[in-house]
């Protein structure tokens, strides 16, 4: 395990988020106000880039797609509809900057490519 | 040709007929397919099909930009069977008795416009329907491929043949080329419906409030008339932002003062202009209407209050208004449970 700096926490503003790619691939950091958090950046719902959809507020992230919600200091999911826990990537604050151990993507199952059997359709 | 349907909960089956969607079928049977626009936008209701042919109507669909095709993924409101199909829909389903949308054939009459590019209309249906406050229709012409949803803005207590809808005349709009052209009432058109889950019921026992914009005051017409109507009002209140660009684009405040006359002092009605830079706070000829300038998501989040605290709400509008509802709405308390819209537009 290794730490990766992914930015400095003044770039993103509170109850906001912004996305970097590092190791080549994409990440989503988000300033809840009270900490922050280095997520996948996709809905687990339904691929909505979190970029544009993901609402903080509150320690809340809820897409705005179908209010699939969750609480960004426990990572509770939060309302009737959500079905599936958000992925956090490990992370944590630092002389003024975020880093993250982002040494694996991580990946929603969708509906993987050569995923075998189609159950993965129901997961 | 026969459906057979893989869900998270087991098997379920039902017909489709030659010209009709899987979607359309399967909700006219009573099973509670998981859908939200009904027309190809929103994507909720994908499927997979694992057997039989099918063709797929409106290929770009913006709802089906995150499909695998090759897989046979669809949205089943985009799609028609070609031979008896099996699919697998990722939802817990179960089949209802009440509220089944169906079929029915309609006459537009008495177009109205109400601003530059708004109209109301008139549609008078072959069947009786009952819908709920809040609920759309899917309407086809018969010119033109693929459906557009529209919500209710009357109300009825008992199943009725007439509805009022409003159509928001956008600039490269076929349908509302369609209807906004040359061609005048008594067109013939077909309606699937009703859909929708965004509704009001007054057995909720909760404060309502309403954000739209432009023509997605549509639905918050019909809850409120029902409201109204049920003498809601006497024991709940009712928050109700309206936005619009400018004084010119403002529709419906006749009534809505109407229903703020009828309140008992608890609805609060606010329209937002979006495009005027000062504006008196009460409408001068509508005394009880409040006016604010700036955008509705603005407005409203300056304007709650504590009304949320009990409340449920309803949004509708153009996605970004849609979003910045529901941040403002977030903002104040309350929580995702409690919100409610329907995306399409």
């Amino acid at each position: 395990m290794s730490w990766t700096k992914i930015c400095d926490a003044s770039e993103i503003s509170a109850n906001s988020t912004k996305k970097y790619n590092v190791n080549g691939f994409d990440v989503l950091v988000v300033n809840y106000g009270e900490g922050f958090r280095v997520i996948p950046p996709l809905c687990p719902h339904m691929e909505e880039p979190l970029e544009e959809s993901g609402i903080v507020v509150r320690c809340s992230l809820t897409c705005s797609k179908h209010l699939w919600a969750w609480d960004l200091k426990t990572l509770e999911m939060q309302g009737a509809e959500t079905e599936k826990t958000l992925k956090v990537y490990e992370s944590k604050e630092e002389n003024g900057a975020i880093f993250a151990n982002v040494d694996q993507e991580l990946i929603y199952d969708f509906d993987e490519e050569g995923g075998g059997d189609d159950d993965d359709f129901f997961k | 040709m026969k459906i057979s349907v893989q869900s998270k909960n087991g098997e379920h089956s039902f017909d489709c007929g030659e010209r009709e969607t899987i979607l359309h079928a399967g909700l006219r049977e009573g099973l509670t397919l998981p859908y939200e626009c009904a027309t190809g936008t929103c994507g909720t209701c994908r499927a997979r099909v694992v057997g039989g042919d099918y063709e797929v109507l409106w290929k770009e669909a913006p709802g089906g930009k995150r499909l695998k095709p090759e897989k046979g993924d669809i949205l089943m409101c985009q799609t028609r069977p070609l031979s008896d199909c099996s699919l697998m829909v990722p939802s817990e389903l179960k089949v209802v008795q009440s509220g089944r949308p169906a079929k029915r054939s309609g006459t537009i009459r008495n177009i109205k416009p109400l601003t530059k590019d708004v109209a109301h209309f008139d549609l008078h249906l072959s069947e009786p329907m009952e819908f709920e406050a809040g609920q759309f229709i899917v309407v086809e012409t018969p010119d033109l491929e693929g459906g557009r949803a529209y919500s209710m803005v009357n109300f009825t207590t008992s199943p009725s043949n007439h509805i009022q809808l409003v159509l928001k005349q956008k600039a490269d709009g076929k349908f509302s080329a369609w209807l906004f052209g040359d061609r005048k009432a008594e067109e013939s058109v077909t309606v699937f419906g009703p859909l929708g889950r965004a509704v009001f019921r007054p057995s909720e026992d909760k404060d309502i409030v309403c954000i739209a914009g432009g023509s997605g005051v549509a639905g918050m017409m019909s809850i409120l008339e029902h409201a109204v109507h049920a003498d809601y009002f006497r024991n709940h209140k009712g928050t109700v932002f309206f936005g619009v660009r400018t004084h010119q684009d403002t529709f419906y405040l006749a009534p809505l003062a109407d229903f703020v006359a009828r309140s008992h002092g608890n609805l609060e009605v606010t329209i937002a202009l979006s495009h005027e830079e000062s504006v008196s706070e009460v409408h001068a000829q509508y005394p009880n209407l409040k006016l604010a300038a700036g955008m509705v998501h603005e407005v409203a989040k300056n304007g709650l209050g504590d009304r949320g605290e009990n409340a449920i709400a309803y949004i509708a509008g153009p996605p970004p208004m849609v979003d910045g509802a529901i941040r403002t709405l977030l903002g104040s308390g309350m929580t995702v449970g409690s919100i409610r819209y329907d995306k399409f537009g």
